[in-house]
């Protein structure tokens, strides 16, 4: 596989890492606690959209290589999600008297229990959406790079997200008042904005989008109960590379440590690849090592620069 | 006055929440009991699942001293746990690419280490050298991932060792050359294997052959209970019973004698305020550094005692599960309490037995036919791994929500004997006592529920700084 392949690769894996970690960061800066719930929220959009997907899967024309069935089922994954997220947030976490490590405790109970639904529900097996493979793009082989349509849907629909949200902070009055929320809540209060009713929308969003990228990822993938708290670690990383609370730096972060968690096979031979460095250069590390590379970008990050890219104070 | 009046007065002193505590752990050992009488509990299983409860009061241990005296918070229990194991497996298994056994080392001519026959030096027991590897690999690691965690907010930690726990996984599974793979590390010899007496005592003592009993009223029901024969593997266990309730005492007592010196005191004051105990000159960095790698060698030890009750480990003993078990353990018993940690140790194998005992006995179709029920009914029973993870997600909800402190609070542990005896007051502690008691020790000390208040005091103000 060419160098541009696994950039492709990494590109579209480097979609899903940005719309969960975008969710991840924006519910830590304004619920105020490390979520561990976030991937198995993941994990409950892509089995709704699974189900859903059983249902009207045959629905519709195709757009990119995908029944318009697909994307209903995206759309009532997505909403499933966030509808869990704040059924939780309302059930289990606005009662609690904890503080924030509590919440965070608590958090970990509460993806137990995701899970542990969807495998009473659905088994511990591997399923895969019932779409037919398809062949990689032709106009794109002669650069040596295999990429699907699907490929294109996941990294179209990623854009159309992360545009759609960045339109919402900047330039709407919910986006106005959740990033008032998020610098400083008791002043965001006085203000006279409910921020109650901002931490439902915060959920509503995070959660979404968590769920839009459990369904990409088991696209791309494949769906197990196990997906979410598999690549928790990862997107934690990307958290913490981006700043902790901060969703742009989320973006930036989940784009980073996508494309590095994809990039790991040609490290071992990067001499090879790379111009003006030596032949025989490369860090010998295995593939199955990806999630350990995230791992360690993570404390390096904390050694050097806690507050990551773009976040605020880290201590 | 009788033994059943004393027995009933200490009943009556304890509060309310520790009487249930006694009642439960009676309940529990009545059932194992009656369990091992009627034949449905082997004495030898019986005996592991007191040698597991003992690795679980000890992985409770490790955990209270990180999070429940100085409030750091470990995710990778299992990946400490797992190092412990491996740590003295490697050294110690018939099957390690590594194995310790017919190891040379020699300088100019002399010799200076040698392994042979499982002894060092031909006298050292090998497992002992495995038991010291163990704790120095988890030290290390400790260290290491405190070095980039423990000055930033508790969080980061959280996040660090959730990540930490998964690359231990990782290397176990991957590194074959080292350590086998999934495969695993097998034909451990058992702690005492190659000691002098206690390692061939299990094969000398004598087979103890108990009789069966008939028990019942003639002509209604008879029943069989006893009926087994003690031999080598009953007293094998029995002896490892022994070594886990000797390191289960050490511990503790270590660990009581540390939480009341002035290092205890400035861990508590750590974890209700960390801005305070630097306004008092502490360097919460070291405290801190010290809390987390004492934790995580007690962690390590329940490792190491573990590989050599089961003679055999694999990656899948560092399954994440595995340290949410001990967080159970640790905020159900009650954070900062070593009481409440035993207790903890108890309700983990309730859990994990009750639920496989359930499994095997309860019927795989619920005996009437409604909707919903009968379907939900069969998923449950028949998925016990599954109902396992819900039961300890549920739980932590249900302690977080209707119990943060847990059900034994630290109370009188916090405070000297000597001090409750003479319950004059503070005028007889010396000022600097004073002083300290005031932050931390007199708010847990004399209610039980003020801790958590004050705790969340202080974390809110730390917030509210940002």
């Amino acid at each position: 596989m060419s160098v541009l392949e696994y950039l492709a690769n990494g590109l579209v894996f480097s979609s899903i890492i940005v719309l969960s970690s975008i969710g991840l960061s924006l519910v830590y800066s304004i619920a105020n606690f490390a979520n561990f719930a976030h991937g198995d929220t993941m994990t409950v959009g892509a089995y709704t959209a699974l189900v859903t997907f059983g249902f009207v899967g045959t629905l519709g024309a195709e757009v990119l290589g995908l029944p318009l069935g697909f994307f209903l089922a995206l759309v009532v994954g997505v909403a499933v999600a966030a509808a869990v997220a704040v059924v939780t947030h309302k059930v289990v976490y606005e009662p609690l008297d904890v503080g924030s490590i509590g919440l965070l405790i608590t958090s970990i109970g509460v993806a137990f229990v995701y899970r542990a639904i969807v495998q009473l529900g659905f088994g511990t097996e591997f399923i895969e959406f019932q779409i037919p493979l398809l062949r990689p793009i032709e106009a794109l082989l002669p650069f040596g790079i295999r990429m699907t349509l699907h490929d294109v849907a996941i990294l179209a629909s990623t854009a159309v997200l992360v545009a759609g949200l960045h339109a919402l902070l900047q330039y709407t009055d919910l986006g106005r008042k959740m990033r008032a929320t998020a610098d400083n809540p008791s002043l965001a209060r006085v203000s006279g904005i409910r921020t109650d009713r901002i931490e439902i929308w915060t959920w509503v969003i995070g959660a979404g989008l968590a769920g839009a990228g459990g369904v990409f990822l088991g696209l791309y993938n494949n769906i197990s109960p196990r997906m979410g708290f598999n690549i928790l670690l990862v997107v934690f990383a990307a958290v913490i590379l981006g700043g902790i609370g901060s969703v742009y730096g989320a973006m930036a972060g989940g784009f980073l440590i996508g494309m590095i968690n994809q990039l790991t096979p040609i490290l071992p031979r990067l001499g090879q690849e790379i111009p003006f460095v030596p032949e025989s250069f490369g860090i010998p590390i295995g593939i199955e090592y990806a999630n350990a590379i995230a791992f360690l970008i993570m404390v390096a990050v904390l050694l050097v620069r806690p507050s990551g890219i773009a976040g605020e104070e880290a201590t | 006055m009788s033994v059943a009046d004393g027995a009933r007065d200490w009943f009556a002193e304890l509060t309310r929440a520790e009487q249930g505590v006694v009642g439960f752990i009676v309940a529990l050992t009545a059932l194992l009991l009656f369990g091992l009488v009627t034949g449905g509990l082997a004495p030898t299983y019986f005996l592991y699942l007191v040698g597991l409860v003992g690795m679980y009061v000890l992985l409770s241990f490790g955990l209270n001293v990180q999070w429940g005296y100085t409030g750091l918070i470990n995710f990778s229990v299992a990946a400490f746990f797992g190092i412990g194991a491996y740590g003295t497996a490697l050294l110690t298994a018939g099957n390690s690419p590594v194995g310790a056994d017919g190891w040379q080392f020699s300088l100019a001519g002399v010799e200076l280490v040698w392994v042979s026959g499982a002894r060092l030096y031909g006298l050292l027991p090998l497992t002992v050298l495995g038991l010291l590897f163990a704790v120095a690999l988890a030290a290390a690691v400790a260290f290491a991932i405190g070095i980039p965690t423990l000055r930033l907010r508790a969080d980061y930690l959280a996040i660090a060792s959730l990540g930490l726990a998964e690359v231990v996984r990782l290397l176990f599974l991957n590194q074959r050359d080292v350590t086998n793979g999934s495969a695993g590390l097998r034909g451990l010899p058992g702690f005492f294997d190659g000691w002098p007496v206690l390692g061939t005592l299990p094969q000398t003592l004598p087979g103890v052959q108990v009789h069966e009993l008939q028990l019942g009223i003639p002509g209604l029901f008879t029943t069989r209970v006893l009926g087994f024969t003690l031999g080598a593997p009953f007293w094998q266990a029995l002896l490892n019973v022994a070594l886990v309730l000797a390191m289960v005492a050490a511990v503790f007592a270590v660990l009581r004698r540390v939480h009341r010196s002035p290092w205890g005191r400035v861990l508590r004051t750590i974890r209700s305020d960390e801005d305070l105990a630097e306004a008092l000159g502490k360097d919460t960095y070291a405290f801190k550094m010290q809390s987390f790698v004492l934790g995580s060698v007690i962690m390590a030890l329940a490792g190491v005692f573990y590989a050599h009750l089961n003679l055999f480990v694999s990656p899948g003993d560092l399954e994440p599960i595995n340290t949410f078990y001990v967080w159970i353990a640790v905020i159900l018993g009650g954070s900062g309490s070593n009481r409440g940690a035993i207790f903890g140790g108890f309700v983990v194998i309730a859990i994990r037995e009750g639920t496989r005992f359930l499994g095997e006995v309860l019927p795989a179709s619920f005996p009437l036919d409604l909707p919903l029920v009968t379907s939900t009914y069969a998923t449950i029973v028949n998925n016990f791994a599954s109902t396992r993870l819900l039961a300890v997600g549920v739980l932590i909800i249900l302690v977080m929500r209707f119990r943060p402190q847990g059900v034994l609070p630290p109370q009188r542990e916090l405070i000297w004997p000597a001090s409750v005896a003479a319950s004059a007051g503070p005028g007889e502690t010396t000022p600097r006592e004073t002083i300290d008691e005031e932050t931390t020790a007199t708010a847990t000390a004399t209610d039980p529920e003020a801790e958590p208040e004050v705790d969340d005091a202080a974390r809110d103000g730390g917030e509210s700084d940002e």
